[in-house]
């Protein structure tokens, strides 16, 4: 584990690294309290620290304290280890920030057990971590698909029609629904459904930019956010993203099966930001009007009544099977 | 193993510094080169300030110099290191003069003292 040092005396410096690379430690070493802050800013700054007291640029209890205001990096635990020992240094060190409290000079033992409570500590934090980013993910993911969840995706839609209007840019909204997704669960069993609703997610997260976001929207139903996406090219990419679902049968524990989707797709600078609701409403009328040309095409939502054909000149090759 | 308790020091405690080095005599003698390079700079850098009334800074350096002799098992040197500090801190000039002058008195010799535990010690 990796453990720093701060202390602007060489001597005292070089018996704790001595110490601590002995009993396993990767010491990195520094002389004052700022170059101390700063190894502990790092990316991947170590997670112990033994701090002196009285260093140049800024003390031990100085360093605790800018390190506390910081909420943006996993726990530090620093140890103060001074040869100021009255009980008023060892209550100023501690409400400055600091774990634990040793005076100088150390006794190795004393020191080696501290260091280990201090890894105690560590390691339940990152347990409790682990468990919070575990509990984020279930929040926010839908759990069959780990795509983003229904709430979600409304939310991160809301927010990029804020943004393209404030930007006067424009979002694609894309809604798809599996064509004869109930007959695959109705003649192959739902754990075969669920394969399939894995594979047309991972296929749709693969058909986006990095950017877009996809989600989970009702049982076979997802709704792909394309970001800042020009109007004109915004259609075609939507039709691209429908082939890439069912341009390959999807494998199945039942065997390949030829899965293929409907689209709506709706451009909202065709309509004048409007609400996201009102917006998914339409989408999902032009959802709708692809299912009744035949599935497997898109269909744009226009503002005027008439809506636009996007059928595939190949389409008839990729008709489901099921 | 050498004999640590022969030591030709009344000021260095050898078996309890040999202790503080887990016995490791390599990094004895590490330690105790550290020490004679910054030793006299220190030393001589708090007499300046002593003479200057500069209390703030004979308290730091009273302070780096507890640390290091206490880390070197110099119990009397870390002692009066330890009341310079407290004179110092206390702002009364007078006592700073006296502890001072009780200090160097008590490291004169050490770094003689040192190398005749170095001596005693050889490395392992």
């Amino acid at each position: 584990m990796k453990i720093l040092i701060a202390d602007d005396d060489a001597l005292s410096r070089r018996l704790l690294e001595k110490t601590l690379l002995r009993d396993g430690y990767e010491v990195i070493s520094v002389a004052d309290g700022r170059q101390a802050v700063n190894c502990l800013s790092d990316s991947d700054a170590p997670r112990l620290a033994l701090l002196d007291w009285m260093m140049p640029e800024l003390d031990g209890p100085g360093v605790c304290r800018e390190i506390r205001q910081r909420h943006d990096q996993l726990y530090a635990y620093i140890i103060l280890l001074t040869s100021r020992e009255s009980k008023e240094d060892v209550v100023a060190g501690l409400e400055s920030g600091a774990d634990d409290y040793l005076v100088k000079p150390f006794n190795v033992d004393e020191l080696k057990a501290r260091l280990r409570c201090g890894q105690r500590i560590l390691h339940l934090e990152d347990r409790l971590v682990e468990a919070r980013e575990e509990m984020r993910f279930k929040a926010t993911h839908d759990h069959l698909t780990a795509l983003w969840n229904r709430g979600v995706i409304m939310d991160l839609l809301t927010r990029e029609l804020a943004r393209s209007q404030r930007e006067n840019g424009s979002t694609a909204l894309l809604l798809g629904d599996i064509d004869h997704f109930k007959s695959v669960n109705d003649t192959h069993g739902h754990l075969v459904g669920d394969q399939v609703l894995r594979e047309v997610a991972r296929r749709m997260l693969l058909a986006v930019r990095s950017y877009d976001f996809v989600g989970r929207y009702g049982g076979e139903e997802f709704l792909i956010v394309l970001n800042n996406c020009d109007p004109v090219s915004a259609f075609p990419r939507a039709d691209q993203i429908r082939a890439s679902i069912g341009d390959r049968p999807i494998q199945t524990d039942a065997g390949p099966l030829k899965i293929s989707m409907s689209f709506g797709v709706l451009i909202s600078h065709d309509w004048g930001h409007r609400p996201a609701d009102e917006l998914l409403r339409e989408v999902d009328t032009a959802m709708y009007a692809a299912k009744s040309a035949g599935r497997n095409c898109s269909k744009l939502a226009r503002p005027s009544d008439d809506t636009r054909d996007f059928v595939p000149a190949e389409r008839s090759s990729r008709e489901p099977s099921s | 193993m050498d004999s640590p308790q022969s030591s030709a020091s009344a000021s260095v405690n050898l078996q309890e510094l040999l202790n503080r080095v887990d016995n490791d005599r390599q990094l004895l003698h590490e330690l105790l080169s550290i020490f004679k390079e910054e030793f006299p700079g220190n030393l001589r850098n708090l007499r300046v300030a002593v003479a200057a009334g500069n209390l703030s800074e004979v308290a730091k350096l009273s302070h780096t110099l507890k640390g290091t002799l206490s880390n070197l098992a110099v119990a009397a040197g870390a002692a009066s290191a330890a009341a310079l500090e407290h004179a110092a801190r206390s702002g009364d000039s007078t006592r700073v003069q006296a502890a001072f002058s009780d200090f160097d008195k008590t490291v004169a010799g050490l770094i003689s003292e040192f190398e005749a535990c170095l001596a005693e010690a050889h490395p392992s």
